[in-house]
């Protein structure tokens, strides 16, 4: 790529997120990127970053349309969304409530407790994080589609480690955009 | 055998200094730090690092299971406590070698019997240490507190059984105010400790806190480093520390240093250690023990020339100490200030701010231990220490000169960052601590 532009707004968009701050927020965003970079059909002439309006903005030799993805794109992204072409993924991350081993199945060889596709409801197993020799379970805190399993089985992570990358169900209450 | 890997369980200028050691003993570190601190000096400093929690110390530095966790994945043989959270908590100490790791310290129930003050009291009474007129144990009601008190005199003192470093005791100068002061810090210490025995003790106004270092292997070798004055204090808070003690009788250092060796051996510890000793009216009296590195450590580092944290690594390794009481010998004097993120003006509340500007002195003999640095937001979580700034000399005057000399070229500055270095430097040129004629009520009294 040519161009990485980092810029952080002063409101912060992401204060409903579970992040400690918006700095890490970033962090999560250029992984996110960085994860596009890696797939992608090959590398994008310019990224630019924007977090104080949430707004991530890719774009490709041979000028095939900006692509935008991550994070609640708030109203200006929406209108533009259902242009072709265009992949909006919305984030939810379920992150270690402790430093520990995560776990993605019950057993050794038994199946995972979620696979990406899967759905699932609040309060619902994602997995296990063991600390100290004790199986604490990791629930979803807000019922969604599964994404992303984000760590490998038997990985050790940190507190605060993003596991568990979950597309959210639009809220009931309607305190959500969508519905 | 020595370690491999240490981890360090604290934050800030004690979890670098710790680090320092380990890397000269060519032992890895590993860090722990909370969300607070991901950006914080020691985080750096180390070899690795974990998240183990968010900001609030409860949740992350005083979490046994976090750090516990932190070292079993990292591969860390050994957990150094520092000074502070769980540095003195014995049920940690156990846990550590439940899990296979060496705790950098005394033994879990030396832990257990030094940490509740009314039992250390006793212990060292039967140690044949002088202690204060004061309860036996602890005072668990109102009438044996006003039977006790008859007995004891004013001004008495009633403290926290689980209580130190300053917090949870009260000063009581007159036989109206023993109740409420009773159950008043008895709530304290419910509140702040857990628990809420308390035990009393005659106060003394016109004492000086002096404290002895000792050190001790698990092999049957005992030692001391000397004494460290410690009587400069902001509402028992200690602000400048130095050893050795100005003007002590050397009769009374040296039976302050006898009793010590023998407190430390009768409850067979092992590490470094301080005990706390009140002096007065020419005599001394046993208050309480330390059973971890101390913040002051680096004066006493100054003066005998060993390094206590390499020294402590060592015993817990296993190894007998290599030096013998004859080779340690003091020489000069070295003064620590504790230069402290807080506001003067507004009654030492503690001050955190983004240090825009910070560059601490140099220069012959001045050492400063520290995790400032220029740019960095002091997280409001934690302790307001954030530089030692530690001078040696030959002499205390040339100390002192020179420690002014170093407060002042110490430049630290941001939109709301205030530091104790203006009153530092007034003690520094005070006639009272100048003349070593300072006693603990120094400071709170001083216009």
């Amino acid at each position: 790529m040519s161009e990485l532009t980092r810029t952080q707004g002063s409101d912060d968009t992401f204060a409903g997120l579970d992040y400690d701050n918006s700095g890490l927020a970033l962090a999560d965003i250029c992984r996110s990127i960085a994860e596009v970079v890696r797939v992608g059909p090959d590398k994008p002439r310019r990224v630019r970053v924007a977090l104080g309006a949430a707004s991530v903005e890719v774009e490709w030799e041979g000028d095939r349309g900006p692509a935008a993805l991550v994070g609640p794109a708030p109203q200006e992204g929406t209108g533009a969304a259902g242009g072709a072409g265009e992949q909006i993924l919305e984030g939810h991350r379920e992150c270690a409530p402790l430093v520990g081993t995560f776990y993605a199945a019950p057993a050794p060889g038994a199946p995972p407790f979620v696979q990406p596709g899967d759905h699932v409801e609040k309060g619902q197993q994602l997995g296990i994080i063991e600390a100290m020799k004790l199986m604490n379970p990791l629930e979803a805190t807000r019922p969604g589609r599964v994404v992303e399993v984000l760590v490998g089985d038997g990985e050790p992570v940190e507190y605060g480690e993003p596991l568990v990358l979950l597309d959210p169900d639009p809220a009931a209450d309607g305190t959500d955009e969508g519905a | 055998m020595g370690f491999g890997t240490v981890l360090v369980a604290n934050r800030g200028e004690i979890a670098i200094r710790v680090m320092r050691t380990c890397r000269e003993l060519g032992i890895r570190t590993v860090a722990v730090h909370s969300t607070a601190d991901q950006d914080s000096s020691h985080v750096r400093a180390a070899d690795a690092a974990v998240q183990i929690g968010p900001g609030a110390p409860r949740k992350s530095y005083l979490s046994a299971p976090a750090v516990i966790e932190a070292a079993l994945r990292t591969g860390a043989d050994a957990v150094h406590p520092g000074y502070g959270f769980l540095s003195e908590d014995p049920d940690f100490a156990e846990i550590c070698a439940e899990n296979g790791l060496t705790f950098i310290g005394p033994r879990p129930e030396v832990l257990a019997k030094l940490g509740d003050k009314a039992v250390a009291r006793a212990l060292m009474t039967d140690a044949g240490l002088p202690v204060l007129p004061g309860s036996p144990g602890t005072v668990d009601s109102a009438a044996e507190a006003s039977d006790l008190a008859s007995r004891i005199g004013y001004p008495l003192i009633i403290k926290a059984a689980a209580g130190g470093g300053g917090r949870g005791m009260t000063v009581v100068r007159h036989a109206a105010d023993l109740l409420p002061a009773y159950r008043q810090t008895r709530a304290t210490a419910q509140a702040v400790f857990g628990d809420n025995r308390v035990y009393m003790e005659r106060y003394c106004d016109s004492a000086r806190h002096i404290e002895v270092q000792v050190l001790a292997d698990g092999h049957g070798t005992v030692l001391h480093l000397g004494e460290r004055d410690c009587s400069v204090q902001r509402r028992h808070q200690k602000l400048v520390e130095e050893s050795p003690g100005p003007g002590l009788h050397p009769q009374l250092r040296s039976a302050m240093a006898r009793a010590a060796v023998r407190g430390a051996r009768a409850i067979g510890y092992t590490g470094a250690g301080t005990f706390e000793f009140l002096v007065h009216d020419e005599g001394f009296s046993f208050m309480e023990m330390n059973c971890r590195i101390q913040v002051e450590h680096p004066v006493t580092e100054a003066v005998y020339g060993v390094d206590l944290v390499r020294e402590q690594i060592r015993v817990a390794s296993g190894e007998a100490l290599r030096m013998t009481q004859e080779d340690l010998v003091p020489r000069g004097v070295a003064v620590e200030c504790r230069v402290n993120a807080e506001d003067p003006a507004r009654d030492f509340a503690p001050a955190p701010g983004t240090l825009e500007e910070f560059v601490p002195p140099g220069g012959p003999f001045v050492r400063v231990d520290t995790h400032g640095r220029a740019g960095w937001k002091v997280p409001p979580q934690y302790d307001s220490l954030l530089a030692k700034v530690v001078c040696w000399a030959p002499e205390r005057d040339e100390a002192l000169d020179r420690m002014d000399r170093a407060l002042a070229e110490f430049r630290i500055a941001g939109p709301g960052v205030h530091t104790t270095i203006p009153l530092l430097r007034e003690i520094v040129a005070d006639p009272v601590f100048r003349a070593g004629r300072h006693i603990t009520s120094f400071l709170d009294t001083r216009d």
